[in-house]
């Protein structure tokens, strides 16, 4: 979802130079980025997988001794039923039989994780016609989604970012430039702390088992829809007010995504500023008029939205159908 | 005077519904089913315990539940010895981990579990997530030039524009479809064993980065898998993620249209003040407050008379 949201101003910075040399860069640097990734997490997680498998495996062996009238394989059989129930959610564990994942609420949370692309995976849906309708309700609600976000992002940084640092930018006389500087780092600083440090705290104390690092670690993981699953609250056995929870999380997340994203656009913005004028001299005059219209765009992927915006007025312009950002693309420029 | 107001408001109000909806329907889908889980968990357990009656209750929970920490963990303690060799943090798995990291899939089968590992995941990710956007972009537009070109060849066959816009986005659909859903979930069902509607659906949660996690591919201990299987899928992941990004924008933009057609016939049932209705900008203040960036040069003529030229545009066309 946050490649459909990538802010066509963050994107264009890097697309200043568009030779193939700078692509075969790009896409060395990616693979290069994933191994060091994966050195680093191989380095770091295998000892301690290594000590729990040795762990698992004294543990089988000392249960299947004690209890000798228990054959290896009725076990294995026994714990495949049981670990296939569990990888669906449902605990054959007595003290934890309470938890529904299917009520209304514990739904409610599903399908804001569904819709967000988050996607934890602690709940699925088990039967055929939940999965199906899983794919049509994303296919409809995804770009829902996205519009969403877009309009509510758009309104906020209006609040947020623009005005203020108009406001400063007229009342104290620096650059608009350091102003806007100084507004994102402040602005960065509250969002992590309202929306990171914060809730970390609040978890730490609500959930039975988190320490306050993998409360952060929970709220980074589920504010960048990366959600691996791992930590996820309100699933603790006895939870109080587990519905009220759910829902609690639920606005969190949403509200949480809003505010990354405003973050984030500001900074963009921030960056826009000092190549705002660069864009008007190195490009050609058709360039510039595209480039406005695709600033009040702001949150759309440019090429198939440019195109849709270029299907509004197809009867003035006689340009080639998708219009990408090279300036070899336009015979006409989009306005006359 | 704002009726990007009414508009937000619309948008926010049907997003909730949308988010409610979806929850009842879930429930109504899946509960049943849970219960019957539960119901054949619980008998399962019911019958083993009294097949082997010198294990008590709190031996076997206590058992089970390390067992289901362990699981959660990533290590999967049915099967035979063999397995300890293999290993869920050898090189090929956390590169493949990484790639989910940083795609935001985020499949949760596998997690870091040491302190150390988390905190590198929180930053592999503040800076993976920014690079893996800017990539799928380049690789967005490698495919959308495709459309491109097909575009360019038809108008030069002189066929009407209009025409040229659905066939290539017919196009679109069409192909990334057959090619990033079909395909892969025959050749799934080939490797994997799953079904084709589960194929279909694991390639959707997958690809929209949606991500559970309760089908993942090259996960099944008592299967071969060919040793370049893993990459493919990776190869596989990437072009569709873009694909899928740029389908999602389209769909968006379609139902921004739908929206905007929405708000128009209120406001013409509601009598409301006709004022920039198609109009891009959704925030209404004087102008002289009007940050810079969001002004137009003077040689374009300004912002509003444009966004009037495209109402126009865009009224005339729906008419």
């Amino acid at each position: 979802m946050l490649q459909s949201l990538a802010g066509s101003s963050c994107v264009r910075l890097v697309e200043q130079h568009r030779s193939a040399w700078c692509f075969a860069l790009l896409v060395l640097g990616y693979l290069l980025y994933l191994v060091f990734g994966a050195v680093v997490f191989s380095s770091v997680e295998l000892p301690y997988e290594d000590l729990l498998r040795q762990e698992l495996g004294k543990l089988k062996q000392r249960f299947l001794e004690e209890h000798a009238c228990l054959s290896e394989q009725q076990l294995e059989q026994f714990l495949m039923r049981v670990l296939e129930a569990s990888n669906y959610g449902v605990s054959v564990l007595s003290n934890a039989s309470g938890n529904w994942n299917w009520d209304f609420t514990s739904s409610l949370f599903f399908a804001s994780t569904v819709l967000s692309t988050t996607g934890y995976g602690h709940t699925v849906p088990l039967s055929d016609g939940g999965k199906a309708f899983c794919i049509i309700y994303s296919v409809i609600g995804i770009p829902f989604t996205l519009l969403f976000l877009t309009a509510v992002v758009q309104r906020i940084i209006v609040y947020v970012t623009r005005r203020p640092v108009l406001y400063f930018h007229i009342r104290w006389g620096f650059s608009k430039q350091v102003v806007a500087i100084i507004h994102a780092v402040v602005l960065g600083f509250i969002t992590v702390s309202c929306f990171f440090l914060i809730p970390a705290a609040i978890f730490s104390v609500l959930e039975d088992d988190w320490n306050f690092l993998e409360s952060f670690y929970f709220c980074f993981i589920s504010l960048s829809t990366i959600g691996l699953g791992d930590y996820v609250p309100g699933e603790g056995y006895n939870q109080k007010f587990r519905e009220l929870y759910k829902i609690g999380i639920t606005c969190y997340l949403l509200m949480g995504l809003i505010a990354m994203l405003v973050v984030l656009e500001t900074f963009c913005e921030l960056h826009e500023l000092k190549k705002f004028r660069k864009l008007f001299y190195v490009k050609k005059d058709k360039e510039e008029d595209q480039v406005h219209i695709m600033e009040h765009d702001q949150l759309s992927f440019s090429s198939i939205s440019d195109q849709a915006a270029s299907m509004k007025d197809d009867q003035k312009a006689n340009e080639p159908f998708v219009n990408s950002q090279s300036p070899t693309s336009n015979d006409s420029s989009l306005n006359n | 005077m704002c009726s990007g107001r009414l508009q937000t408001a619309l948008l926010v109000a049907g997003y909730f519904v949308y988010l409610l909806v979806g929850a009842a329907v879930f429930q109504a889908l899946e509960r049943t089913a849970e219960k019957q889980e539960k119901m054949a968990a619980a008998q399962m357990k019911e019958a083993f315990l009294q097949n082997f009656t010198q294990l008590t209750v709190p031996e076997m929970e206590q058992f089970m539940k390390n067992l289901i920490e362990a699981i959660q963990n990533g290590v999967y303690p049915v099967g035979n010895e063999s397995q300890f060799e293999e290993s869920n943090w050898d090189f090929s798995n956390s590169f493949f981990f990484a790639g989910t990291v940083v795609s935001t899939i985020g499949y949760g089968t596998l997690h870091p579990k040491t302190v150390g590992g988390q905190i590198f995941c929180v930053f592999f990710a503040l800076f993976g997530i920014p690079l893996n956007i800017v990539f799928l972009h380049r690789v967005g537009k490698m495919l959308s030039l495709l459309c491109k070109k097909l575009g360019k060849f038809l108008y030069e066959k002189g066929m009407r524009k209009k025409k040229i816009k659905f066939l290539t986005l017919l196009f679109f659909l069409a192909t990334g479809i057959l090619v990033f859903l079909c395909l892969p979930s025959v050749f799934f069902q080939i490797t994997e064993g799953w079904s084709y509607s589960e194929g279909i659906y694991f390639a959707f949660i997958t690809l929209s980065t949606i991500g559970f996690g309760d089908y993942v591919v090259g996960k099944q201990s008592d299967r071969k898998y060919f040793s370049y299987y893993r990459v493919l899928v990776a190869i596989w992941i990437l072009f569709g993620l873009a694909w899928i990004a740029l389908l999602f924008n389209l769909l968006t933009t379609v139902l921004e249209d739908t929206e905007k057609i929405i708000v128009k016939d209120l406001q013409q049932i509601g009598k409301v003040s006709k004022d920039n209705v198609g109009s891009q900008q959704r925030r209404c203040w004087p102008v002289q407050f009007v940050p810079e960036e969001e002004l137009l040069p003077p040689r374009a003529g300004g912002d509003a008379q444009k966004m009037e030229s495209l109402t126009a545009d865009s009224e005339h066309t729906k008419n």
